[in-house]
């Protein structure tokens, strides 16, 4: 099976005033569809510059100096990063950077929300603090999906109550749903299956109630403005060119985001959010750290991407909330089959929801297993340490890890972690590499083998 | 940490501020040019004969020949009316514009600064009524506050610094009171406050010297916008006295010659724009070393 | 409905603003002795024993024997009906009610359309420094802004008078309008213009489109001086705003979301940025009117600055006082309309 995506030997450093800070040394990773990915480790090895180098979203004083970041069907992302670089930069150039920035941003702009998206840390800062919440979600949709959009409401404009009965008729008998979209589909029906299905799996409401909004789906009222435009979106998937003058074109792109809305009141309800109606029409700090991060992974998740970057999502969470995410996180994979990344310092979190663990030391994977495997049989001293210093329901002794992360200017040969290591002699002067000790367990250490 | 390694810690700060600040080409230039004016103004004030200044503190007209002459030979920057040659006139009116624009920041800087820190730390109905008093001072527009305070004590160079100084401290009021409040906030306030320092040491030896940096690049961005206000005043004809050297005035001399003698405005008026021009780089440089982010 | 008590609030703020601009108005006149008091409300055309007659009722009107803090009140109380005094300047000798009146006009009308040319030109320049940062463009605005903001205004505005009134001959610069052309019109008469008082607007009315015209020009220099010594120091709040602005967050995760980058500047990170800029509007206008001293005086244009400038010039101690406290009063409001639309658009304030 191809991978979702392959990152091979990526080095990014970043210049600063007080010499070139190499965050990444060559960074390895194979990621494929429908797996949770953790990437664990310290402050500092470079976890969420990883994730940013993926998505592209460097800041400017940042160049990827070699490497790889392949995501299937779209070849290496970063390759127009490197391009500009190649003349092996020692000096900053400002103004080069920002022109290379500037064209990456044009040319990822297409995968970014549709096939590769990222939840930040820190749900405070993420949202911006002008624009309502339901806003920030429509947006992406109408970015990457206007038609379906468009589709949505002409469904319901077009459905008759005979064709709800008959489709809800097919949900009790059980009907799974691709026949219901092939339903759906032969009566023109396309984008009331989603809204039906979205209704029907709700937790919150009886089934009487749910029988009686999706019956109500039908024949929804239309004013003349409105279906112009939309069916102009759902032919040439943008608002009619006549339209595009100041006064007008807002009219029409609102018309768009009222449909944004309803379908950003749906992706709310489904992440269990309370009143998703209310919440969508509110402002980022009139809600909790919770409900923030829950609107952010709804942005992430609106166009069903195959790859979500999870940069601690936790962290700036309490407990209760953490656990929440993760249970969603667990629900997203069974029902999208979408692939995750989740980059998180504490081992005991990822424990919970990961398939597999990549351990990052000072900018490079040093160790990867599935999850069991790394708890069971970690192999490297660091992971070793690690798994030593969780702390348990049985207590004993927490052990520390002595010593401090390197200095990531002066990055010493051989292996970054031997100041630290209780063994090790021969990485001294060479790097060990990534090599596969058992099936699945990759280890970059001399001791393993 | 020892004593030494921290001196050396001090000396790498210094040392990393100075590369910061002479890395910037523009403000080294804007410190070249401000250090010019200043050895100007030192000049004329302890040695004017050197330059062969006579009467240093007022302008000498030239009657028999009033009308505005090009630069040349005998007048380096030509001659404005009446009869004025405007290069000694500049070089005796830039040490009075220094002079007058120093006093009023450091007065206006000084009573100001005060004021806001101890309101800020005291608080409470101190607090409230220095801020509705500033308030007041700011509802009127400086430059007419100050025509209106200055007329009434009187139109000479003296009480317009007074009067632009009176404008001036409420701004430096709340700068440093903003700056106190959030200095007060910090966690190492309420450590010495626990380990039971008068409230008076606290002030002067904790909230002040981590307030003061700003506010010393204000000041430094301020000497321009001063002496720019100042000269503003003087053109619009302040000053009662008809032959003070000020470069404002200097310039209000020529505007009745505007079409056949440009020079008499453009020199005097190129003349503060570049003493303005300059401190404001060495300002903007000074910011540059102390605010964090931009030091990489 | 809260926002109506927001303003309510505000609005009440006010008072004790207004009468600490008052009291120091007050105060500043009395410094030099009761008698400004009486040099204030005295028409200066009265002499002898009419001029005893008015003495003896200012005296009591204004109770002129108690002690200040007593006095202040009845002034005050004169102030808010509206008696403001005399004014006696070359340009105008009269009651300082009319003054304004006549004066005030122009003063606006240079003043908004000075205010529009500083955001039309001032926030496109400012967004456009940011976003393109280390651009040549970008190097050319920071210095040309810088330049312009270390100019004294009397400066720009001298230079503009050389470059396109008398090298280019382009523009005029002086008065408000060619006096020849208004020499025989029936709605001139000595020098003000009905009904609005403001040539340009009354010539429109009145269909004279050749005098529309000429005061149109006159309008350019002195509107054009005042717009570009304050768009400088805009465009560089607005510009280090918008760099604060676009290191935020908030935009990287528009970007990640695949937001075309028009739309991320346009529309994410602008709204942000402009939040700041009006904060320090307040600032603006305090400059403008400052400026409109300088403007008017340069370019003789018959507003209040000009009037303002002339009270200085010959010891009109009425003149002045009248001017400070029209000059605080316009202050004061615009602050608040200011505050008020501030509130209206940032969403976190709440109300």
């Amino acid at each position: 099976m191809e991978n979702t995506l392959k990152v091979s030997d990526l080095k990014v450093q970043f210049y600063t005033r007080r010499g070139i800070y190499k965050a990444l040394n060559g960074v390895d990773l194979q990621l494929q569809q429908g797996e949770i990915f953790g990437v664990a480790g310290e402050s500092g090895c470079g976890k969420t510059t990883l994730g940013l180098t993926i998505m592209g979203l460097l800041p400017y004083n940042a160049s990827v100096t070699s490497g790889q970041v392949i995501l299937q069907g779209e070849g290496d992302l970063t390759a127009s990063l490197r391009e500009s670089f190649s003349k092996g930069q020692d000096k900053f150039n400002l103004k080069q950077s920002e022109s290379v920035t500037k064209k990456l941003n044009k040319q990822l702009a297409d995968i970014r929300g549709r096939r590769i998206s990222m939840v930040f840390q820190d749900p405070m800062t993420s949202l911006n603090p002008v624009l309502q919440v339901g806003f920030q979600v429509a947006e992406t949709v109408i970015t990457h999906q206007p038609k379906s959009l468009a589709q949505r409401k002409l469904a319901r404009t077009r459905a008759t109550r005979e064709d709800l009965e008959q489709i809800l008729k097919l949900l009790k008998t059980g009907a799974d749903e691709q026949t219901i979209s092939k339903y759906a589909e032969s009566k023109g029906l396309i984008g009331i299956e989603s809204q039906v299905l979205n209704v029907w799996r709700r937790n919150d409401l009886g089934e009487s109630k749910k029988e009686k909004i999706i019956i109500s789906l039908h024949s929804e009222k239309l004013g003349s403005f409105d279906k112009i435009v939309l069916e102009n979106v759902e032919k040439k998937g943008n608002i009619p060119v006549w339209m595009r003058i100041p006064g007008l074109s807002r009219a029409a792109k609102n018309v768009l985001l009222r449909e944004g809305y309803a379908k950003a009141t749906e992706l709310l309800s489904m992440l269990e959010v309370p009143n998703p109606d209310k919440v969508v029409r509110m402002y980022p700090h009139e809600l909790s750290g919770g409900m923030r991060q829950r609107i952010v992974i709804a942005i992430a998740l609106a166009n069903n991407p195959e790859l979500v970057i999870l940069d601690e999502p936790t962290s700036a969470l309490d407990v209760t909330v953490q656990a929440q995410i993760l249970e969603l996180t667990r629900h997203l994979k069974a029902r999208f089959n979408t692939s995750f990344i989740f980059i998180s310092h504490d081992l005991s979190v990822l424990a919970e929801v990961c398939d597999r663990i990549g351990i990052m030391y000072a900018g490079r994977i040093v160790e990867v297993a599935p999850t069991e495997v790394v708890f069971k049989k970690p192999l490297h001293p660091y992971t070793r340490m690690l798994t030593r210093a969780i702390p348990t329901i049985d207590g004993g002794e927490i052990q520390g890890i002595g010593g401090t992360v390197p200095d990531m200017r002066n990055v010493p040969p051989g292996c970054s972690f031997r100041p630290r290591c209780p063994d090790g002699d021969k990485c001294k002067d060479m790097k060990p590499e990534m090599v596969e000790i058992e099936e699945g367990h990759f280890v970059s250490c001399f001791q393993a083998r | 940490m020892s004593e030494t390694e921290l001196k050396k810690r001090k000396w790498d700060n210094t040392k990393l501020s100075l590369s910061v600040f002479f890395s910037n080409k523009t403000a080294v230039v804007g410190l070249v040019i401000t250090m010019i004016f200043v050895v100007d103004a030192l000049i004329v004030q302890f040695f004017p004969q050197l330059l062969g200044i006579t009467n240093v503190g007022t302008l000498v007209p030239n009657f028999t020949n009033p009308a505005p002459s090009p630069p040349s030979m005998t007048h380096l920057f030509g001659t404005t009316y009446p009869g004025i040659d405007l290069f000694t006139s500049m070089i005796k009116a830039i040490r009075i514009d220094l002079f007058y624009s120093v006093l009023v920041v450091a007065i206006g800087a000084t009573f100001g600064s005060l004021i806001g820190v101890i309101s800020a730390y005291v608080g409470g109905l101190m607090d409230e009524i220095v801020m509705r008093i500033t308030d007041v001072f700011f509802s009127i527009p400086y430059l007419i506050l100050a025509l209106a305070v200055g007329f009434i004590l009187g139109r000479s160079l003296l009480n317009m610094s007074l009067a632009l100084a009176i404008v001036w401290w409420p701004l430096y009021a709340r700068y440093t009171r903003s700056q106190t409040l959030s200095t007060k906030e910090f966690t190492f306030v309420e450590a010495a406050k626990a380990s039971g320092v008068s409230k008076v040491k606290i002030m002067f030896k904790h909230i002040l010297p981590n307030s003061l940096p700003p506010v010393f690049i204000q000041i430094s961005l301020d000497l321009g916008s001063i002496m720019v206000i100042f000269s503003t005043l003087a053109f619009i004809g302040f000053i009662a006295n008809a032959s003070v050297p000020e470069l404002g005035y200097l310039t209000s001399l020529g505007l009745g010659y505007v079409q056949t003698a440009p020079w008499a405005v453009i020199v005097p008026g190129v003349a503060i724009t570049l003493f303005a021009l300059a401190v404001n780089l060495v300002g903007d440089g000074l910011r540059d070393v102390i605010d964090p982010r931009r030091r990489s | 409905m809260r926002l109506w008590v927001y303003i309510v609030r505000r609005l009440l703020l006010i008072i004790p603003t207004l009468i600490g601009l008052t009291f120091i108005v007050f105060i500043l006149s009395h410094i030099s002795g009761t008698n400004i008091i009486l040099s204030e409300y005295i028409s200066p055309k009265l002499t002898g024993i009419a001029r005893q007659i008015v003495i003896q009722k200012l005296t009591s009107e204004f109770h002129l024997n108690q002690p200040i803090y007593i006095q202040y009140f009845y002034w005050l109380y004169q102030i808010l009906q509206g008696n403001w005094g005399f004014t006696s300047t070359p340009i105008f000798n009269g009651q300082v009610n009319t003054a304004i009146a006549l004066f005030l006009p122009n003063t606006i009308m240079i003043s908004v359309v000075a205010s529009i040319l500083i955001w039309v030109i001032g926030v496109p320049l400012g967004v456009y420094s940011a976003v393109n940062r280390d651009s040549a463009a970008d190097h050319t605005l920071r210095i040309g802004s810088f330049t312009l903001y270390s100019m004294p205004i009397y400066l720009i505005g001298v230079v503009l008078i050389i470059l396109l009134g008398v090298y280019l001959k382009v523009l005029p610069f002086s008065g408000v309008v060619n006096p020849v052309s208004v020499s025989a019109v029936s709605w001139y008469i000595n020098g003000i213009s009905y009904p609005t008082h403001i040539i340009l607007i009354d010539a429109i009315i009145h269909g004279a489109w050749g005098i529309a015209g000429s005061a149109f020009l006159h309008l350019i220099l002195p509107s054009v001086t005042l717009a570009l010594a304050i768009v400088a120091s805009m465009i560089r709040i607005l510009r280090s705003s918008m760099l604060e602005v676009l290191d935020q967050d908030y935009i990287r995760l528009a970007r990640s979301k695949g937001t075309a980058e028009r739309t991320v500047i346009n529309l994410h990170a602008r709204k942000n940025a402009l939040l700041p800029v009006i904060t320090l509007f307040g600032y603006t206008v305090a400059g403008l009117l400052g400026g409109a001293v300088v403007v008017e005086t340069i370019f003789n244009y018959p507003g209040i600055g000009y009037w303002t400038t002339q009270a200085l010039l010959v010891s009109d101690v009425g003149g002045i006082m009248a001017s400070t406290l029209l000059f605080g009063l316009i202050l004061v409001f615009a602050n608040l309309i200011v505050d008020l639309v501030y509130a209206f658009i940032d969403p976190r304030i709440k109300y």
